[in-house]
């Protein structure tokens, strides 16, 4: 896994390379992709649970960025700037999802079989087999939950708890009113607090 | 601040203080249950943080990523990459409007111009012939041919120095 540099210290420098994207040069833009594919792909993966899926939306998310880059005018960070594409791009995917599966998408009828837990989970060091297996247990019980809230529910609760991200900076990523993310961080907390109270009270 | 969602949420999360902190807290009904709700979503939140944080899903084969994507971008650029603002917005109503403007003002000066210059029934036709046998350097080179004109009397003298020889027609007349 890739360390990503904190947001305090590439920012100096993001800006330039901003610029340097601007000027059509690619090789700049392949340096904010390397800077920030792994999150991207993670907040991605946390939205739809779907690896596949999620490295095409990435990808998409950031062609959207490369080909729209002119218009960025530095008013937020580069970081913030992409996650409204990112955010846009997973909610529209899932928003048609959930038309085509007729609304079943949000509910309990999520296929899990379509995820492979031992695949996404990098271990910090070898857990025993038990130990693993419990923590699988765990994520997957985490992702039928996420799984039963709406996209928006589900992008807001993500880049507050996991993100750390600010209220004004969830509404500029979301194109919504600070009081809109705070209601729906309410309603999100509350509902995955229903689902998983005897996950995060057990362990 | 106006709901109670937005106020508990702010509560949660540390973001209320001084004043706005003390009336919340006076207004809840069982500060009790309230600090244990509090302390399960910080819970919830660390279990979030844990399970789902960018450490804990892996992306494979990140450079594959990257490459797949200098591919699309190098297959879809330039001719797919949306302009700057700048150059994209150069034909403004305004801009528009202007270049019209000094269009049209061009256009009536070149008329008035050529409409005064234009006055083909006061010109003589014999200085039509004579100008013509002038520009022809082989019958007449070192012609030169000199015009008075007093717009007053309306009359015209036209001198005419070096001509080898006059236009035959001028000369039948």
């Amino acid at each position: 896994m890739q360390t990503e540099a904190p947001l305090a210290q590439v920012d100096v420098s993001e800006l330039d390379l901003v610029k340097q994207c601007q000027a059509g040069r690619t090789e700049a833009f392949d340096q904010l992709v390397a800077r920030y594919r792994t999150r991207v792909f993670a907040m991605i993966y946390n939205m739809v649970h779907n690896e596949q899926d999620a490295w095409d939306l990435a990808q998409e998310s950031f062609i959207k960025a490369w080909k729209s880059i002119g218009r960025f005018r530095g008013r937020s960070s580069f970081y913030t700037w992409i996650y409204r594409i990112v955010m846009n791009v997973t909610i529209d995917w899932l928003r048609k999802k959930q038309i085509k599966g007729g609304g079943a998408e949000f509910d309990d009828a999520i296929e899990l079989k379509e995820i492979e837990p031992a695949s996404r989970t990098v271990p910090k060091a070898d857990p025993l087999p038990h130990q693993r297996m419990e923590r699988d247990e765990i994520r997957a019980r985490i992702d039928r939950a996420i799984a039963q809230i709406s996209p928006e529910h589900r992008a807001v609760i993500l880049m507050k708890e996991i993100e750390d991200m600010q209220y004004h900076e969830i509404a500029e990523a979301l194109g919504c009113s600070i009081g809109t993310v705070m209601s729906r961080l309410f309603y999100a907390r509350k509902k995955l607090q229903n689902l998983l109270r005897d996950v995060y009270e057990n362990i | 601040m106006k709901t109670f969602e937005e106020k508990w949420t702010a509560w949660l999360d540390g973001e209320l203080s001084g004043r706005d902190l003390a009336e919340f807290e006076a207004s809840l009904p069982d500060k009790a249950v309230a600090e244990a709700e509090k302390e399960a979503a910080h819970k919830l939140g660390a279990l979030l943080k844990e399970q789902l944080g960018a450490h804990a899903v892996a992306m494979r084969n990140e450079d594959f990523f990257s490459h797949q994507l200098r591919e699309r971008i190098a297959r879809e650029s330039p001719l797919s990459r949306e302009p700057a603002p700048e150059a994209s917005t150069w034909w403004t109503v305004r801009r528009l409007l202007w270049t019209g403007a000094a269009s049209l003002a061009l256009f009536l000066i070149c008329a008035v111009f050529v409409m005064r210059e234009q006055n083909p029934g006061e010109q003589s036709q014999y200085l039509t012939q004579i100008l013509s046998a002038r520009v022809d350097p082989a019958v007449s080179p070192n012609a030169t041919i000199s015009m008075f004109e007093t717009t007053q009397d309306k009359v015209t003298v036209l001198w005419v120095e070096g001509l080898q020889s006059l236009p035959a027609d001028y000369a039948a007349k």
